[in-house]
């Protein structure tokens, strides 16, 4: 009888997943799926309410922002940013973080001392505080935010993972490779590595959502993407200037954000439950 | 049971914040007091330090400038009683009440005239006044009301500036004994009030000086809260935590306004807003540049942003000022566009690019403004890059030729004067001016040194109609001031946008 | 043994000066990456370019990038924090006005997070291994999901514009006077007894504090839960079973006795979070704390300030993880006896 993994029977797991596809469906047929330009202005239809009330029309379904853009739209082409900074953010963040966490918690020593310290540094910066600075330094724009986001929160996946290397590398199969004569490279890639992709997984699922917030907020602060990119940060910052007048265009950014977090937030947790990842200090954060 | 007394608690809670007044209209209105919620803050008290047009109603609260404006932009006397420009626009005569003191009771001198504008500035000290009075040679005592001063090259707009931005008198024995950065956390003046309470970034408490030389202002106390974000100031006044607050998006004024407590003002002031352009890379080309111009819709701009209140502009100069040029227009023509494009060999297969620069919150709506003439250039054809600016780094990027074609700019000049306008905007000596071409800024410098009003003024407006002629300037609006106050508080209304606590009342 | 526990929290303190050093050449680094002439930033609009090269060299800006963090360096150390170049005051002075008011939210926000995180974990706790546990634990994903700036604009509409019954402007309403004895507002209105201005700053906190807590409660929330789970496996909560303590008892005298340990160390890191946390919501709030000073030299690009803002965060952070730790080491009999 075929029997699915425990991770695909988690409740958790397929909420966050399905949450998560419905908007890599969005950011993928964007085009199609949305019913304007999201770039188009409208000047004599600005700030236009929902379809649902009063003064409304069709034609934007949920009504348009302070430029007379389509929500919509703009909101179905915002996941494309987020969804491309989740996950290219997020990987760099890994792969950073786990060749430093390889490295250290494996080979250990001098190597270890040292990765330890920068992680040290790092941790005596709120995240935000230095992303910003970052930024300064950087200069505004999506790979700017990338880059920002993998400089800062290396640190997260290191942290962990190195402690995690650690114990797998004293086991005893890992102590055979060597003895066979595997290079440590391969040691490592063969036997360390695979032991540590539950919790490698689990936590790339958090940073995702983590990466979408830091998105956000870099254009809260107008760092943001260029001004031809829609972003639900940017949407939000534009639309906080009207917040009395047109409530609904925060709400609804504000609602993509939280959504999109919160689907990697349960598929991270789902995961850690069944992949049996070890994991406290870092659900957050 | 549990649950059931965390529900009291909450209850209790929430009744607690009520019964202790929380947020409720912070305090009943005696009359004598008034809260305002103003969008920034002094750079420092020391006056003559920064240049900061926001600042200006707070630096006039506390302290006189030689020479005031009155609602309607007349310069009247106010420190000064009588004032002479020469002929030949070398020198200026004055003379000074002699019943003004400052906060501390000591009386105000010719001393501390000669100090503010002229020992300051010649100690080297890091002041913006010390480019206002660059040319003062020295400050000429006769008596002890009256003296001259006296300029190495004209300065035919001396009278406007004693009225404009930096021009406060500082008390000379006060600072000397305390230090300017002494000065700068107890600052005095000799205006209508004096400072009891300073926070930085969020508080100041202002207290009638009662020993006020002229007219003693209705309110006895000022708050002024400093509320960076716009939503929160219009939370503000829409609370009663402030009386009137200004700089709220308009399409807040026209809500709040509508409230039976609230009265909601929209004021064109004399602040301009348009692009500062550049004569070379793509802006090389005439054509380019008037289909540039052509292409902008600005009645539409004024509509979306600011409920059409905003009036159009064709010339550097709001309407009822002096370098105003009346009937004439430059239209918004999208075909006249198109055919400027296609002469210079331009088309939308073969679109015009070019780079234009914004700062994104520095006046109401600007990021906005900016992007919907991207899209308005897109519709002729024209492919427009949008970089967003600090508003602090245009000088910088300007001394170092780095603007890029177009810059979208706010000038505030509460004086009306036109030099103030075009000369400094086109000025090719001056840091504000990306437009380094010959023309017209040979123009305006000759219009510098010439001390007849008349001649002067004449010349601004023709140098007003030629600039936006060829290119090489594109006013865009003549901005406005939005303001939110409580029904029964009233203000004098300024043509400049000042909002003085000195002149507020309740009815 | 007290010995012990003081020459440990030595050792912390020595240990986080390297780390302070390289957090302050990483921020100097950084910052000089920027193409941005703070000299020319620090001269008023119509210098002449002589006028910016005397103040290029009055700043130092001249020299190599060593030397000029060496000397930053030393000015630092002698308590000389610089000059902004767009207020073109002393950074120390607009630091330390700013400070405690930072420091103020960001405790009474742990506080609010600390007390919703402890309450949270019990409750999810005593709900273990039924229904509601499960349906309370993806509300605490859920609260988790939203950062704390948007909570803050939030709160500030429902409690502030809708409900009206809390301020949300500033630090103290307008027709209050404000102490100054230590720059902490709370500290200040106790001091001089004036309970009607410490209960209307109270207000003025509840929040922005409460933003700052409930993003930080979420976390907390779950390793309680989970430490208490941890706890109840030992042997000792069942001998304390069989000696017929009450659940309560038991909870209280040995299952929370120690899985607060974990919870507080964590308390500590989010602490350093939360630090970071102040900035948004000091804006949303106009709370005149360092967020609102650090976005508006971001804005002037005055690096004086952006520096030593940054730096004083990071100090802020290291001193919370030093006493975290520290208290860690007082409250751990284990650690203690070793």
């Amino acid at each position: 009888m075929m029997r699915l993994p425990p991770w695909a029977r988690s409740g958790r797991v397929i909420l966050g997943l399905s949450l998560v596809l419905i908007v890599v469906l969005c950011a993928l047929f964007a085009p199609w799926l949305a019913p304007n330009d999201p770039n188009r202005q409208d000047l004599l239809g600005t700030l236009m309410p929902p379809a649902w009330a009063p003064g409304g029309s069709a034609s934007w379904p949920l009504g348009t922002d302070s430029l007379g853009r389509c929500i919509l739209s703009r909101l179905i082409y915002g996941a494309r940013v987020a969804l491309t900074v989740a996950v290219i953010a997020s990987t760099g963040a890994m792969v950073l973080g786990a060749l430093l966490a390889y490295a250290a918690g494996y080979l250990g020593g001098w190597v270890d001392w040292l990765i330890g310290r920068i992680v040290d540094i790092w941790l005596s910066f709120p995240p935000v505080i230095l992303a910003l600075i970052l930024m300064v330094g950087l200069g505004s724009g999506i790979q700017n935010v990338i880059l920002a986001i993998i400089l800062v929160d290396w640190t997260r996946f290191c942290r962990v993972l190195r402690a995690e290397v650690m114990v797998v590398s004293q086991r005893d199969y890992v102590a055979a490779a060597r003895l066979l004569g595997f290079s440590h490279m391969r040691t490592v890639i063969r036997e360390v590595a695979p032991a540590t992709f539950p919790l490698l997984i689990t936590l790339l699922a958090l940073e995702m959502g983590i990466a979408v917030v830091v998105e956000a907020i870099l254009s809260f602060v107008g760092m943001s993407v260029g001004s031809d990119t829609p972003a639900w940060g940017q949407m939000i910052a534009d639309a906080r200037q009207t917040v009395y007048q047109a409530p609904w265009n925060v709400i609804f950014p504000v609602g993509a954000i939280f959504v999109v977090v919160f689907a990697f937030n349960i598929l991270g947790d789902g995961l850690r439950r069944t992949l049996d990842a070890r994991l406290t200090q870092t659900e957050r954060s | 049971m549990k649950r059931r007394s965390l529900l009291q608690m909450i209850a209790l809670g929430t009744a607690g914040a009520k019964i202790f007044g929380g947020a409720a209209p912070a305090f009943a209105q005696d009359g004598r007091s008034v809260t305002i919620a103003w969008p920034s803050d002094v750079p420092s008290w020391d006056p003559n330090q920064r240049f900061q047009p926001d600042a200006q109603p707070l630096f006039k609260s506390v302290f006189d400038q030689p020479i005031e404006q009155d609602a309607e932009l007349n310069f009247v006397p106010s420190l000064f009683t009588e004032w002479e420009l020469a002929d030949d626009g070398l020198s200026l005569s004055f003379s000074i009440r002699d019943d003004v003191v400052f906060h501390d009771g000591t009386p105000m001198t010719m001393e501390d005239i000669r100090f503010t504008f002229y020992e300051r500035v010649a100690s080297g000290e890091n002041l913006d006044i010390a480019n206002t009075w660059r040319n003062l040679e020295d400050i000429e005592i006769l008596s002890p009301t009256s003296g001259v001063f006296v300029f190495n090259a004209p300065t035919p707009t001396a009278p406007q500036w004693l009225a404009f931005m930096g021009s406060f008198v500082v008390p000379k024995a006060y600072m000397e004994e305390v230090g300017v950065e002494g000065f700068r956390e107890r600052p005095i003046g000799t205006g209508p009030y004096k400072i009891v309470e300073y926070q930085m970034n969020s508080r100041i408490v202002f207290e009638r000086h009662e020993e006020y030389w002229g007219e003693m202002p209705a309110i006895q106390r000022v708050t002024v809260n400093i509320v960076r974000d716009p939503s929160a100031r219009v939370a503000a006044v829409q609370s009663g935590q402030a009386h009137l607050t200004i700089n709220v998006p308009v399409r807040e004024v026209e809500r709040l306004g509508a409230m039976p407590q609230l009265e909601g003002e929209i004021n064109p002031i004399t602040r301009v807003i348009l692009l500062q352009l550049r004569h070379d890379m793509a802006f090389d080309d005439q054509n380019v540049r008037l289909a540039v111009h052509h292409a902008i819709n600005k009645q539409a701009l004024s509509q979306a942003f600011y409920g059409g209140a905003a009036v159009p502009l064709s010339v550097v100069a709001p309407p009822g000022t002096p370098g105003y040029v009346e009937g004439f227009e430059f239209p918004y023509d999208l075909d006249r566009a198109r055919e400027l494009l296609a002469a210079s060999g331009f088309s939308p297969d073969n679109p015009v690019r070019f780079t234009m620069a914004t700062t994104n919150g520095h006046f109401p709506s600007d990021y906005d403004i900016a992007r919907a003439l991207v899209q308005m250039w897109g519709e002729v054809g024209i492919e427009v890059t949008l970089d967003v600016i600090e508003y602090a780094r245009y000088f910088e990027l300007n001394r170092g030729n780095q603007l890029p074609e177009a810059t979208l700019y706010s000038w505030d000049n509460a004086t009306g004067d036109p030099e103030i306008f075009t000369g400094y905007l086109l000025n090719p000596q001056m840091p504000f001016s990306a437009w380094k071409a010959e023309q017209p800024g040979d123009r305006v410098l000759e219009l510098f040194a010439e001390p007849d009003y008349e001649t002067r003024i004449a010349g601004y407006q023709q140098v007003n109609r030629d600039a936006t002629e060829m290119g090489a300037t594109m006013p865009l609006l003549q901005s406005v001031q939005t303001l939110v106050r409580d029904g029964g508080l009233n203000y004098r209304r300024y043509g400049n946008g000042w909002v003085l606590p000195a002149s507020m009342s309740w009815s | 043994m007290t010995a012990t526990i003081a020459k440990l929290v030595m050792r912390r303190f020595l240990v986080a000066i390297p780390t302070l050093l390289f957090v302050s050449i990483l921020l100097f680094v950084v910052l000089r990456i920027l193409p941005v002439d703070p000299a020319a930033m620090s001269v008023p609009p119509n210098a002449t370019l002589a006028e910016i090269e005397r103040m290029r060299e009055q700043m130092g800006l001249h020299l190599p990038i060593p030397q000029q963090y060496l000397i930053w360096l030393g000015d630092l150390l002698r308590g000389d924090f610089g000059t902004s170049t767009h207020f073109r005051t002393g950074v120390a002075g607009l630091v330390a006005t700013t400070l405690p008011a930072t420091i103020e939210l960001a405790v009474m926000g742990m506080i609010l997070g600390g007390g919703l995180g402890l309450c949270g974990g019990l409750l999810i706790f005593y709900f273990r291994d039924t229904r509601t546990e499960a349906a309370l634990d993806v509300g605490t994903i859920a609260v988790l999901s939203l950062p704390d700036f948007l909570w803050a604009l939030f709160l500030m509409l429902v409690f502030g514009v809708v409900w009206q019954i809390l301020p949300f402007t500033g630090r103290l309403s307008p027709d209050l006077d404000r102490p100054v004895v230590t720059g902490f507002l709370l500290l200040d209105t106790l001091i001089t007894g004036q309970p009607k201005t410490f209960v209307n700053a109270l207000y003025h906190m509840i929040l922005p504090a409460m933003a700052l807590g409930i993003s930080a409660a979420p976390p907390i929330i779950r390793v309680l839960r989970s430490s208490l789970l941890d706890t109840y496996q030992e042997d000792f909560i069942h001998q304390a079973r069989l000696r017929g303590l009450s659940e309560r008892r038991i909870l209280l005298r040995h299952g929370l006795k120690n899985a607060i340990l974990p919870t507080l160390s964590l308390m500590g890191v989010q602490f350093g979070f939360l630090f970071g946390g102040t900035l948004l919501v000091e804006i949303i709030f106009s709370y005149p704390g360092m967020g609102n000073l650090m976005v508006d030299a971001i804005r002037n690009t005055d690096l004086p300030i952006i520096q030593t803002v940054g730096l004083t965060y990071c100090v802020m952070v290291l001193l919370v993880s030093i006493t975290v730790d520290s208290l860690y080491l007082i409250l751990n009999p284990k650690l203690r006896a070793r």
